[in-house]
């Protein structure tokens, strides 16, 4: 997974930067957004392979944000992080698109499983 | 002021401890979230030895960041369940499963019998029906119910609960002891029957065991309803 481009992209700073740390040790090239708006500058100036999107944002929700990207780039593939107890959030973000959904405390051997299946598919698209 | 309006405040009162418990439990998510990624990068700085600890640290380190991690886990697991358990008050009914309802609660009552030295033990049964009722008041019912059990249990002694059907009925089966003391005095349910009237069910001791004490509620569907 050494050429992926990652954006994660959630409100809570420090969870964005260390995840974005541990994922640039992987060798995945990763930069962070902190709100819907940066995060859909930072795609339309510099397009990432892959996006890791927290679903409940101050400025945007994430489901906004994620039919911004599809409409903008279908080829991103997004992985939605919910920390909701139920999983219905994760399934509407999938039903408007998303790869897959994730829960959070992420745990990292199903992200980047989760990752690399999606660049699998955004590979063969 | 009237039954009604008293009932009325209640159940937003209800509705709005669910909403102030869920937003604390997404909250605390993110707060774990940060926690377990700030661990996992600690284990991939040690992994990776960039620090030049001998053998012995390195271990301790490892050992540290392992029991961090686990506990987060369990953390995670509860708080998943505490959200679960509070947006149950949402809406005052709801289509739910019985079985999903007790797994959240119960994570929350095996403290009660840990305290005791009571073994809690949940069987639930496989292909239950959807119930259409009041999930909170069900929730408040499992805990005076699960409670006055605990009443009857001793140390080192266990509570089963099961789940299952009956006809178009679910049941939830409290046994005292696994069922295997004989004696059981008669547990009094009467300041739980206006609650259990409400949600259309019935609770009785005994049954197919002397030490069962069982809560069965109707499975309608909201058309039915």
């Amino acid at each position: 997974m050494t050429k992926i481009k990652l954006l994660i992209v959630d409100d809570e700073i420090e969870f964005a930067e260390t995840l974005a740390e541990r994922m640039e040790l992987r060798g995945i090239a990763t930069q962070t957004a902190n709100n819907g708006k940066e995060a859909l500058e930072m795609v339309h100036s510099s397009p990432p392979d892959l996006v890791i999107l927290d679903l409940k944002m101050p400025d945007m929700s994430g489901l906004e944000v994620l039919q911004s990207i599809k409409s903008m780039h279908p080829s991103i593939e997004v992985i939605m992080l919910t920390g909701h107890g139920s999983t219905a959030s994760g399934i509407e973000g999938m039903e408007k698109g998303a790869f897959d959904y994730i829960m959070k405390p992420v745990d990292l051997n199903d992200l980047l499983e989760k990752l690399k299946l999606a660049n699998e598919k955004r590979s063969k698209a | 002021m009237d039954a009604m309006t008293e009932n009325s405040i209640r159940q937003e009162q209800i509705e709005s401890f669910g909403r102030l418990m869920a937003g604390f439990s997404h909250d605390m998510k993110n707060h774990l979230g940060i926690i377990r990624e700030s661990n996992g990068l600690m284990g991939d700085i040690v992994a990776m030895n960039v620090l030049g600890e001998d053998e012995t640290t390195i271990e301790r380190l490892k050992k540290t960041i392992a029991s961090i991690e686990r506990r987060v886990c369990i953390a995670a697991i509860m708080l998943q369940h505490l959200s679960g358990l509070a947006h149950r008050s949402d809406t005052p009914c709801s289509s739910f499963l019985v079985n999903d309802l007790l797994t959240e609660e119960c994570t929350f009552l095996e403290r009660f019998a840990r305290l005791k030295q009571v073994k809690q033990v949940v069987e639930p049964g496989e292909d239950l029906p959807s119930v259409y009722n009041d999930p909170s008041l069900l929730q408040h019912i499992i805990y005076r119910v699960y409670l006055l059990c605990l009443e009857q249990l001793k140390p080192n002694q266990s509570l089963v609960i099961i789940t299952g059907r009956n006809g178009k009925n679910v049941t939830i089966t409290f046994r005292l002891n696994g069922g295997s003391q004989g004696n059981l005095e008669e547990v009094s349910f009467n300041n739980l029957l206006p609650a259990i009237e409400k949600l259309e069910g019935t609770l009785k001791q005994g049954g197919e065991n002397h030490n069962d004490i069982t809560l069965t509620i109707p499975s309608l569907s909201v058309a039915e309803k």
